[in-house]
């Protein structure tokens, strides 16, 4: 119990019932003289725990592991890979690519920062941060989706093409959406789900119409 | 006694500084440079946040959520810290100092209209900050609970 002799609290915060214990493996490390051992094991445990999500995105049961323990990598990597596939075919050069990169990742950061802010004042008892996990993470599918139509482009643009993407995209859709109501909307009274579920909907099929609207220079 | 430790916190920190003021000098590609220091914002923030605070300061902080949905932050502080004077000097000063250079960033990118950046740099001083705000609460001590 060391790690609680640790904790100070100030006088003139009155103290209430919801003190929480600090689990034993987040309790300050005292014995570790070496840098390496820790610092593995917490990268260890912080991938494994991106990696669950992957999982739990891809198979949305209701489990509360995506809800608990939530972290913004996933979203940023989701992020940063979708907006790198939705640049424009055209050469590297300063002013083209810049603004649609930046205008793919403000559109689905602020996006989620909004849908959140919106289930916050429905009375959502999930929290800022948890939310914009699930956001991030359920953005999956439609990067699998970005996938295969740049794939798809690459064999020809005509109008099978079209209809392949087309197909892929409204899948992955559906997907995302499912899978990220599957996870917000519970923690909604229940006459207020379609209120929530709205803009979220919303926020997929953006990302989603710019997906199947791109087209390589 | 944690050299590493040390470089790292400023490595990360510094790095990005660097890249965003030499960018024109490393690569052509605006997206290149975004997503490097992207990067190297969110490997600063997670190692400042994970490793460094812990072994140079002995603070720490973070969210738990518990059984029944509601999320507390928790500022822990160590009573007898294992570190020297001169790293807690080196981590308070890299915590503070580079905030404050990204807020001169910011108004620098404002003002000269290279406004393509400035999603850049919002995320950089939002990130840094949220070390620096933690960091502040669990050295003044206590321990709050937001929902």
């Amino acid at each position: 119990f060391a790690g609680l002799a640790d904790v100070s609290i100030s006088e003139d915060i009155p103290v209430e019932g919801e003190i929480t214990v600090p689990v034993g493996s987040h309790s300050p490390d005292e014995d570790y003289s070496t840098l390496d051992e820790p610092v593995r094991d917490t990268i260890m445990r912080d991938l494994k725990a991106v990696g669950k999500k992957f999982v739990h995105v891809m198979y949305p049961k209701k489990s509360s592991a995506l809800l608990r323990d939530w972290d913004l990598w996933g979203p940023l990597v989701l992020c940063v890979s979708l907006a790198l596939m939705l640049q424009g075919g055209s050469a590297d050069s300063k002013d083209d690519g810049g603004p649609q990169f930046a205008e793919v990742f403000v559109i689905i950061w602020f996006g989620a920062v909004v849908i959140t802010l919106n289930s916050k004042l429905l009375g959502g008892t999930i929290s800022f941060f948890q939310s914009l996990c699930v956001l991030g993470y359920c953005v999956l599918p439609l990067t699998v989706a970005m996938l295969v139509c740049r794939l798809v482009l690459l064999a020809g643009s005509g109008t099978i093409s079209f209809i392949i993407r087309l197909v892929v995209v409204v899948a992955m859709f559906g997907w995302s959406t499912l899978a990220s109501t599957a996870f917000l909307a519970d923690s909604q009274p229940p006459n207020r789900k379609a209120l929530v579920v709205y803009p979220i909907f919303l926020f997929y099929f953006v990302i989603s119409w710019m997906i199947l609207t791109f087209t390589p220079q | 006694r944690h050299p590493l430790a040390t470089f790292f916190h400023l490595f990360f920190r510094v790095s990005a500084i660097i890249t965003y003021l030499f960018c024109d000098w490393f690569s052509n590609s605006f997206v290149a440079c975004f997503v490097t220091i992207l990067l190297l914002l969110s490997f600063d923030f997670w190692s400042v946040k994970n490793v460094t605070g812990r072994l140079l300061v002995g603070l720490r902080w973070w969210n738990q959520i518990d059984e029944d949905g509601k999320s507390h932050w928790v500022f822990e502080a160590k009573r007898v810290t294992a570190s020297t004077e001169a790293e807690a000097r080196i981590f308070w000063l890299g915590l503070i100092i580079c905030p404050v250079i990204w807020t001169v960033f910011f108004f620098s990118t404002l003002f000269s209209l290279r406004l393509k950046w400035l999603a850049l740099v919002i995320a950089g001083i939002s990130l840094q900050t949220a070390n620096l705000y933690g960091y502040i609460h669990c050295k003044l001590g206590g321990q709050k609970s937001i929902s």
